[in-house]
């Protein structure tokens, strides 16, 4: 045998190299400075809705008139708003509805819009046109338009801010996961599982999938913060979660009455939005890089 | 009655300027146990021939003709049943071992596949039965290698991978389409030698395609020389080694290099490239790089005719010394 075993051969570079290459995944990781920063941003959102499920300094909608607008202090970090509540806690209880609606309507359009994605792509011909058109078709709604339309229909709520964004996901995702999936279909190893017998659900599940699920990921975490920042503009416009549910845009479009008395209490709500927005948009970033190291920059 | 019988296949592709005649009619026999070998130059239709056998051809395909395996037309089934066979009784290994293995699955799981859908083995009676394959391919150390990932193995290894994979469900037919292209000359070898090998042992026919003419003289019993889509010498090796009557096929004898042999000029090559197959000529595809070619080369194809035991060939000239 004169053939050698060689590591560092990754062939077409596609190998997203699971296995070995796990422990080089987690030290590439460690050493990505923006995404250890998006972490760290997005686990105090996701700690702060956790914490708030069983404590908050104080309740979140108790109202108590004689402290209304009061600076940050000692007893009220943050300060207190219009009604004497607390607006930390109201933060740490908003972060919860951000991350319900970001995760229920980032799930519900990825499991539809990965779903026709792969379909389109195994498929081709008309019914790939079929479901592209009607995507585009529902990237030609603005979501605010669509949450209007449901708000319309169903009365405000949050499940309408969750049922839009979810709509326009799917879009979102079929057309980045039929653009990748049509690119497997043309590869060596989809033609060599065919020529095995296998038919095209299989090769879908077992070979495309598996393949692209890094730019589904990616995907996800850019939606997050796209959803996070369209709840807060659907609530700000009163079409999102009602009171006394907490929410960052409703507590940022409230405050707009109150911003030359108490300017601080717009600025928390902003804050948190900006804050857990980035998060997610450098998590985002940082996977793209760190499962595509041919991408990899330094930073 | 041959194994598998191909008659008068014609296939039409999809190109941005219309359809166009990638073959025309191909017509070869395979017996059970016969090796056949299939060498032309890149687009002379060789490859699409055999994604034709296979069933695998790109969408807006056309296909006429018969490919009869056992008496039974495959072109008439539908896509279940082709799946059936696909893998089963004709299974395939390609040119680039680098990129046809799957680089997140392991490669026992990706070979233990076809065991899995054509004969319903898992689990341990799978894992065994790939353990098995992998150490008849010469795969150095397989209770190892089986958990490991493509990128962890070299070409050589990845083409024994996918033979394995070919040879799971002991198929009757192996179509190998350059199977050692892509590696190095040492492992080509190697290669070739182990599906030798594997087709004495197993009785299994092979078609066994290549743009170079000496990796298939050494291999297959019989040879397809295959231009502009259509075959234009056929017969049995020893026969057209001997004596190649198709200029086209002279042409390619003399562009094989010789090892040892004096420099006295450049390397032997056949004039012009070869046609786009959207301009084919109807005629004689080969005229206009031929230098024996007269009028009725550009007015007449030439029919497949009988020159003599086992060899047939298509030129209006193939009587004539080479000019």
């Amino acid at each position: 045998m004169t053939e050698t075993v060689s590591n560092s051969d990754r062939g077409s570079g596609q190998g997203t190299g699971r296995g070995t290459a796990s422990l080089g995944f987690l030290g590439r990781a460690l050493g990505h400075r923006s995404f250890m920063i998006g972490l760290l941003l997005t686990g105090a959102m996701i700690i702060s809705a956790l914490v708030s499920l069983v404590w908050t300094p104080h309740s979140p909608t108790e109202i108590v008139i004689a402290e209304r607008l009061k600076l940050p202090s000692a007893s009220h970090w943050f300060g207190t708003d219009q009604f004497g509540r607390d607006i930390l806690s109201m933060i740490m209880a908003g972060a919860q509805t951000s991350i319900v609606v970001g995760l229920i309507a980032v799930s519900l359009g990825a499991v539809l819009g990965v779903s026709l994605g792969l379909w389109a792509a195994a498929r081709r011909g008309w019914t790939e046109d079929v479901i592209m058109r009607l995507s585009d078709l529902n990237l030609a709604f603005p979501v605010i338009l669509i949450a209007i339309l449901l708000t319309a229909g169903w009365g405000p709520g949050i499940i309408n801010a969750i049922l839009a964004l979810g709509i326009y996901n799917i879009s979102v995702f079929a057309r980045q996961v039929r653009g990748a999936g049509i690119a497997m279909w043309e590869r060596e190893f989809v033609l060599a599982a065919r020529a095995a017998g296998k038919g095209n659900l299989a090769i879908t599940i077992e070979h495309v999938l598996p393949n692209i699920i890094s730019i589904i990921v990616v995907q996800a975490t850019i939606s997050f913060a796209i959803a996070i920042l369209a709840e807060a503009a659907l609530s700000y416009l009163g079409v999102g979660s009602q009171p006394p549910n907490p929410s960052w845009g409703r507590m940022l479009s409230e405050s707009q009455s109150y911003i030359f008395l108490a300017p601080i209490i717009a600025v928390w709500p902003g804050l948190a939005i900006v804050l857990s927005v980035l998060g997610l948009n450098l998590i985002g970033d940082g996977l793209r890089d760190l499962v595509d190291p041919r991408l990899a920059r330094r930073r | 009655m041959a194994l598998l019988s191909v008659s008068d296949l014609t296939v039409e592709l999809q190109t941005s300027r219309g359809m166009a005649p990638a073959v025309r009619g191909v017509t070869f026999d395979l017996e059970k146990g016969g090796t056949l070998g299939v060498v032309g130059e890149s687009g002379c239709g060789k490859s699409v021939t055999a994604l034709a056998i296979m069933g695998l051809l790109p969408d807006g395909a056309r296909t006429t003709g018969r490919i009869e395996l056992d008496g039974a037309d495959l072109l008439a089934l539908d896509e279940e049943a082709r799946c059936r066979i696909r893998g089963n009784r004709i299974a395939m290994i390609f040119q680039e071992p680098m990129t046809s293995l799957n680089p997140v699955h392991r490669i026992g799981r990706q070979i233990a596949e076809p065991l899995r859908l054509h004969r319903g083995l898992r689990g341990a009676n799978a894992r065994d039965e790939v353990l098995r394959l992998l150490e008849r391919v010469g795969l150095p150390d397989p209770a190892r290698r089986i958990d490991a990932y493509p990128h962890q193995m070299s070409g050589g290894q990845r083409q024994r991978v996918m033979i394995a994979m070919a040879l799971s469900c002991a198929p009757d037919i192996l179509l190998a389409d350059e199977p050692t292209t892509a590696l190095d000359v040492t492992i080509q070898g190697q290669i070739l030698d182990l599906i030798n090998e594997l087709v004495d042992d197993t009785g299994m026919g092979l078609i066994l395609i290549s743009h170079d003419l000496g990796v298939i003289g050494e291999t297959t019993e019989n040879v397809a020389v295959m231009y502009g889509g259509t075959v234009v010498e056929h017969g049995a090796t020893d026969r057209l080694f001997a004596n190649f009557a198709h200029p086209y096929s002279q042409g390619l004898f003399a562009a094989i290099p010789q090892v040892g042999a004096a420099r006295t000029g450049p390397l032997r090559t056949i004039p012009g490239t070869v046609p786009e197959l959207a301009d084919l000529p109807s005629a004689c595809s080969f005229a206009d790089r031929c230098a024996r070619a007269t009028e009725i080369c550009w007015r007449q194809a030439p029919r497949m005719e009988r020159i003599g035991p086992d060899q047939r060939t298509a030129c209006h000239h193939h009587g004539e010394t080479a000019a």
